[in-house]
């Protein structure tokens, strides 16, 4: 009886329509479509163009609203809504539009992101580089050279060519260097790019990513990685923050991680003094200390200007010192940072 | 019978519509059902303003009468206002089951055959079962038909380029017409687009019992619609092939027939017989099943690439019949 049900296509952003986007990519992995019929999906659901770009396995999937297939060699735009499809961000799921997303957005470009990271795995297999024996004994500087030569020769890694180490809490990872590794899926310099509205998919680990080198400088890599996943945070109230962090994006705040965790530092004992006040005091600061304005600070936070200053003011009384001066924003930062690290030491 | 035949699967992204719809779409009907479904919740019809396409269509209605004795009969006829080429004329009778919908329903797919094509589009509001048993539904269908065909000259169109078309028993009404017209002398028609047919009310086929209590319009749905048409009649001896086509015991010279379903439906294996049986009566037909469809599946999902596909079939088809 055509026509005679509400079509999939008028999907519109009513109460139910989110519970419509778990189950359509529920069905689609259930179903075991393929990487066309997810991308297809986030389209349709989004109401935009939408596309997978994964570098590493040079796969390139790009879908109009009506559903058709529509390639277009032009790079995506940074600014449009994204979500990293593996954790590395080399494959990316982009739904073509600017702007933060709303919550069935956000609902669809995880789901979708969900779905196409399974069909990755089962039908394309993992990058060589994803065997877990190879990746550990690469980044270990007291393997031999001789020994990680053959690991990269096994993983494919031509020596012309440059790689990232990542660090996971599960472990390291290596990938290509053109692969951008991303905050929740949207590629950006570092930590300074976060968008504290952007909703962190719940399935993406943290990371630390190292800088680019040759395979057999990897353990180097992997170092700087080590370091830099504990500047990420876990992206939730207790510990706000990028997830995804590239240690030559911490520049000189990266000499905090030498420092022991026993250090006494009043700033950040008056922090955790400020956090414990509630859970927006956190939040406030952290989505302060990232914006480029106070007035853009509110609006990440979703909060009235006005309001927002105030709770501003409140976090500085229990802070114990003014944040919105230079010196006292940079003071904010650190401790930040410090807090961050203290959460997370070194393993 | 009595063991179960397992089903066909779902295409994949057909399949993930159905679940995501599931709560709006119940694979059966009852009578219950029947009423909240009419009361329009469900129905998504394009208004007048839709159906004019920012003048591409002029839209008008005609009342005009029924067989003798029968109530007047609307015709909703859009128009192309700049036909590139001679006009034709897609005659066509809506779906839903003989017991719901009305002339609008469908007709969106005809205007951009009718874009394409330069079709006239007439759609007739034909009397609904239960309050109309057989024959009022596919009498007040042929008086349509003849009425359109003997004003073939003040619509505009040329009275050799005309065909039916109906999705589902609007495709079972369409073949029904195909046969009326070949018997009574009516109209000489250039094909037939029967879209996922409903044509045989004894609902007994493998494909009806596979189907029981999934996708869409499942075997008991289709008692429910057959009984309403048919009343006691229905699966007994003395049906009219009027009424289910596929009662028919001649299916020869008749038009060329398009006729498309899914695999996981209940109609699929009437339809493909129909099909089947048109060419052993040495007759023109075009046969397309779509695998891991269920019926109407490019109205659910129309943006699935299956549906895209099923539409370009039909398209194509409509370009060798015209353009041929």
């Amino acid at each position: 009886m055509k026509d005679l049900a509400v079509r999939l296509a008028a999907l519109d952003a009513d109460a139910g329509a989110a519970l419509r986007v778990i189950a359509y990519f529920d069905g689609l992995a259930e179903n075991k479509a393929g990487l066309q019929a997810i991308v297809r999906g986030a389209a349709v659901l989004a109401g935009c163009p939408a596309r997978l770009d994964d570098r590493s396995r040079r796969v390139r999937v790009r879908v109009d609203p009506a559903g058709r297939a529509a390639p277009d060699p032009s790079a995506a735009d940074e600014r449009w809504m994204g979500m990293a499809v593996v954790p590395d961000a080399s494959a990316i799921l982009w739904l073509e539009r600017i702007g933060e997303p709303g919550p069935v957005e956000a609902m669809i470009l995880e789901r979708a992101a969900g779905a196409a990271r399974a069909v990755l795995d089962r039908t394309r297999g993992r990058a060589p580089a994803e065997d877990p024996a190879l990746v550990e004994l690469i980044v270990d500087a007291s393997a031999s050279p001789e020994v990680r030569r053959q690991a990269a020769t096994s993983m494919r890694l031509s020596e012309s060519d440059r790689f990232r180490a990542a660090a996971l809490p599960t472990g390291p990872q290596v990938f290509p260097a053109e692969a951008t590794p991303g905050i929740a899926g949207r590629p950006g310099p570092g930590p300074a790019a976060a968008s504290p509205g952007l909703p962190a998919s719940p399935a993406t680990p943290r990371a630390g990513i190292g800088p680019a080198v040759a395979p057999l400088d990897l353990p180097a890599s992997y170092a700087a990685a080590r370091i830099a996943l504990r500047f990420a945070a876990d992206g939730t109230a207790e510990d706000p923050g990028p997830k995804v962090v590239r240690h030559e994006d911490l520049g000189g705040l990266a000499l905090l991680a030498d420092l022991p965790d026993s250090a006494d530092v009043p700033d950040l004992r008056a922090l955790e003094h400020a956090a414990a006040a509630g859970p927006w005091v956190l939040s406030t600061l952290h989505a302060f200390a990232e914006a480029s304005s106070l007035r853009a600070a509110a609006t990440a936070s979703r909060l009235h200007h006005s309001s927002f200053q105030d709770r501003i003011a409140q976090a500085e009384h229990l802070l114990g010192w003014p944040i919105r001066d230079p010196h006292g924003r940079l003071r904010l930062q650190l401790a930040l940072a410090l807090r961050r690290l203290r959460r997370h030491p070194s393993t | 019978m009595t063991t179960t035949l397992p089903p066909p699967p779902f295409d994949p992204e057909l399949g993930a519509a159905l679940t995501a719809l599931a709560d709006l779409i119940p694979p059966s009907l009852d009578a219950d059902l029947l009423a909240a479904m009419r009361s329009g919740a469900a129905l998504a019809l394009p208004t007048e303003e839709d159906l004019r396409r920012g003048g591409t269509f002029q839209v008008e209605e005609r009342v005009v009468p029924g067989l003798s004795g029968d109530p007047d009969i609307t015709l909703l006829i859009c128009t192309p206002t700049a036909p590139t080429g001679a006009l034709g004329c897609v005659y066509h009778t809506h779906g839903g089951g003989m017991v719901l919908g009305d002339r609008r329903i469908g007709v969106v797919e005809m205007l951009d055959w009718a874009e394409q094509y330069n079709l006239v589009v007439v759609s007739v509001e034909y009397r609904l079962a239960p309050e109309t048993p057989h024959p009022g539904p596919i009498d007040d269908c042929y008086a349509g038909l003849l009425w359109t065909a003997e004003h073939a000259d003040e619509l505009g169109f040329d009275r050799s380029r005309m065909i039916l078309a109906g999705g589902s028993a609007g495709g079972g009404l369409a073949a029904a017409l195909a046969l009326r017209a070949r018997d009574q002398n009516g109209p000489d028609l250039l094909g037939q687009m029967l879209i996922y047919p409903m044509l045989d009310d004894r609902n007994d086929t493998p494909s009806a019992r596979q189907m029981a209590g999934l996708g869409i319009w499942d075997r008991n749905a289709n008692e429910f619609g057959w009984t309403a048409l048919l009343g006691e009649a229905r699966g007994g001896p003395d049906v009219s092939p009027y009424a289910a086509p596929a009662r028919a015991t001649d299916l020869a010279d008749l038009p060329p027939a398009f006729i498309d379903v899914g695999s996981a439906e209940t109609f699929r294996d009437e339809d493909v017989a129909y099909a089947s049986r048109i060419w052993q009566a040495g007759g023109r037909a075009e046969l397309h099943v779509w695998p891991g469809g269920f019926h109407g599946f490019d109205g659910l999902a129309p943006t699935a690439q299956l549906s895209h596909d099923a539409r370009e079939a039909r398209v194509r088809w409509l370009n060798r019949l015209f353009n041929g």
